[in-house]
């Protein structure tokens, strides 16, 4: 299983098998899991987010099509909707705190001159984390907690205006490191 | 100095690859890309920056019991999404209490047509035997008997008034797409239709007024015939009695 692609092992768990399934997650548990825990900062529902997400990937493996997207994006997609729902289920209001915590992999800034995938998403993360304090807010409870602009507003009692304009300058500048 | 709408829907863009666009803004967008060709292509870009954020977070490895459990999940997870559909519990309750107020209603409007269809039925019958009542006090009535192969009976017959009262016993049940039907006779053999009936259900007698606006005096007598469901211009089936005035 382990020489397979993303889109073979899918192909096998829509056939119902579970080794393939495995496999994947041997894979891909801690991007998930990671994404879960970024939602929703608790280790026990992100647990349980995190096996909602798996369980779906099993029961809808058959909706994935390969022109929407790489596996591991749909997979991240779903994580990401998964927790965003526990959090409307729970009614839990978003936590403003910026708890990202460093993870030793990605101490080091990766080299400039690296074209891998994995070392422009570690360059993402930084640039996340050297935006001002105002725009990483508004980015965090956009993306990572699913709140609209007048829902930050009202959140964080600033006018729609400032939401918007702090928005649109945070992607701005994540855009310019990003295509760097 | 207004915006012109291309500079704001394009400013709208990261906003909407993040999903954080208020839904008046997202639909004004999505209708907006459909004929903006650049404004596509800046959603690409900043669609791309935001599936990347899905990427730009550090890993954490979920406890190893998870691999555990879910392993005990999947056949059941596998059972409840066979279908199109997946229902929690309380989508399920719903969906049963919605069919059973249906059922409800559809039993009871039913019901309802079935009390009308009776009472409609009921009031026919009242009305022919006062008829035939009225007619049996009348002095001038005629009373004529039927007694034919297939029915016996007796025509109550009041010309002046151009009035008849038809009592038949013992009539044979039809199939659903029959009916009987009366006819007038001329003096010249011609048929004059007077009207269409099928024999009570739930007695031994039918009885079935006549009301002419036709002279009654201008005909010699009348019978009745089994024809298809709706009736005929002339009669075609069988003959169930003819009686002369």
């Amino acid at each position: 299983m382990a020489d397979l692609d993303d889109a073979e092992l899918i192909a096998q768990v829509a056939q119902g098998n579970e080794r393939a399934f495995l496999a994947l997650y041997d894979r891909y548990a801690s991007r998930v899991h990671a994404v879960t825990l970024r939602v929703l900062h608790d280790s026990m529902l992100a647990e349980e987010a995190t096996q909602d997400t798996f369980v779906k990937l099993w029961s809808r493996a058959h909706l994935f099509s390969s022109e929407r997207g790489s596996p591991l994006l749909w997979l991240l997609t779903i994580a990401r909707r998964t927790a965003l729902d526990h959090i409307r289920l729970e009614a839990r209001r978003p936590i403003l705190s910026d708890s990202n915590d460093p993870d030793d992999m990605w101490q080091t800034i990766p080299d400039g001159d690296s074209l891998s995938e994995e070392s422009r998403w570690r360059a993402l993360y930084f640039a996340v984390q050297t935006l001002s304090a105002e725009h990483r807010q508004v980015i965090e409870l956009a993306y990572y907690q699913g709140l609209s602009q007048s829902e930050i507003a009202e959140t964080l009692g600033w006018p729609l205006g400032t939401v918007k304009t702090r928005l649109h300058a945070a992607m701005k500048q994540l855009r310019r490191e990003w295509d760097r | 100095m207004p915006r012109n709408p291309h500079t704001l829907f394009r400013g709208n863009i990261p906003a909407y690859a993040l999903g954080a666009l208020d839904a008046g803004d997202s639909a004004a967008l999505a209708a907006h890309l459909k004929s903006c060709a650049s404004c596509r292509d800046e959603l690409v870009a900043y669609q791309t920056l935001s599936d990347s954020l899905l990427m730009a977070i550090p890993l954490q490895n979920p406890p190893a019991a998870l691999r555990k459990n879910l392993k005990t999940k999947l056949p059941s997870a596998r059972k409840v999404s066979n279908g199109l559909l997946t229902w929690s519990f309380g989508q399920s309750a719903l969906a049963i209490g919605f069919v059973a107020l249906l059922l409800l209603n559809i039993f009871t409007l039913l019901q309802m047509q079935s009390f009308q269809r009776q009472q409609a039925r009921l009031s026919n019958q009242l009305q022919s035997e006062q008829t035939a009542l009225a007619l049996l006090s009348y002095p001038d009535t005629q009373t004529l008997l039927i007694n034919s192969q297939n029915v016996t009976g007796t025509v109550l017959l009041d010309k002046d008034r151009n009035t008849a009262v038809l009592i038949l016993w013992n009539l044979a049940p039809i199939a659903g797409n029959q009916t009987y039907q009366i006819w007038l006779i001329a003096p010249n053999g011609d048929r004059t239709s007077a009207g269409l009936f099928r024999p009570e259900a739930d007695q031994p007698f039918t009885s079935i007024p006549i009301f002419s606006k036709q002279d009654l005096s201008g005909f010699k007598g009348l019978g009745a015939t089994l024809e298809p469901l709706g009736g005929s211009s002339h009669p075609t089936g069988m003959r169930l009695f003819n009686v002369d005035f």
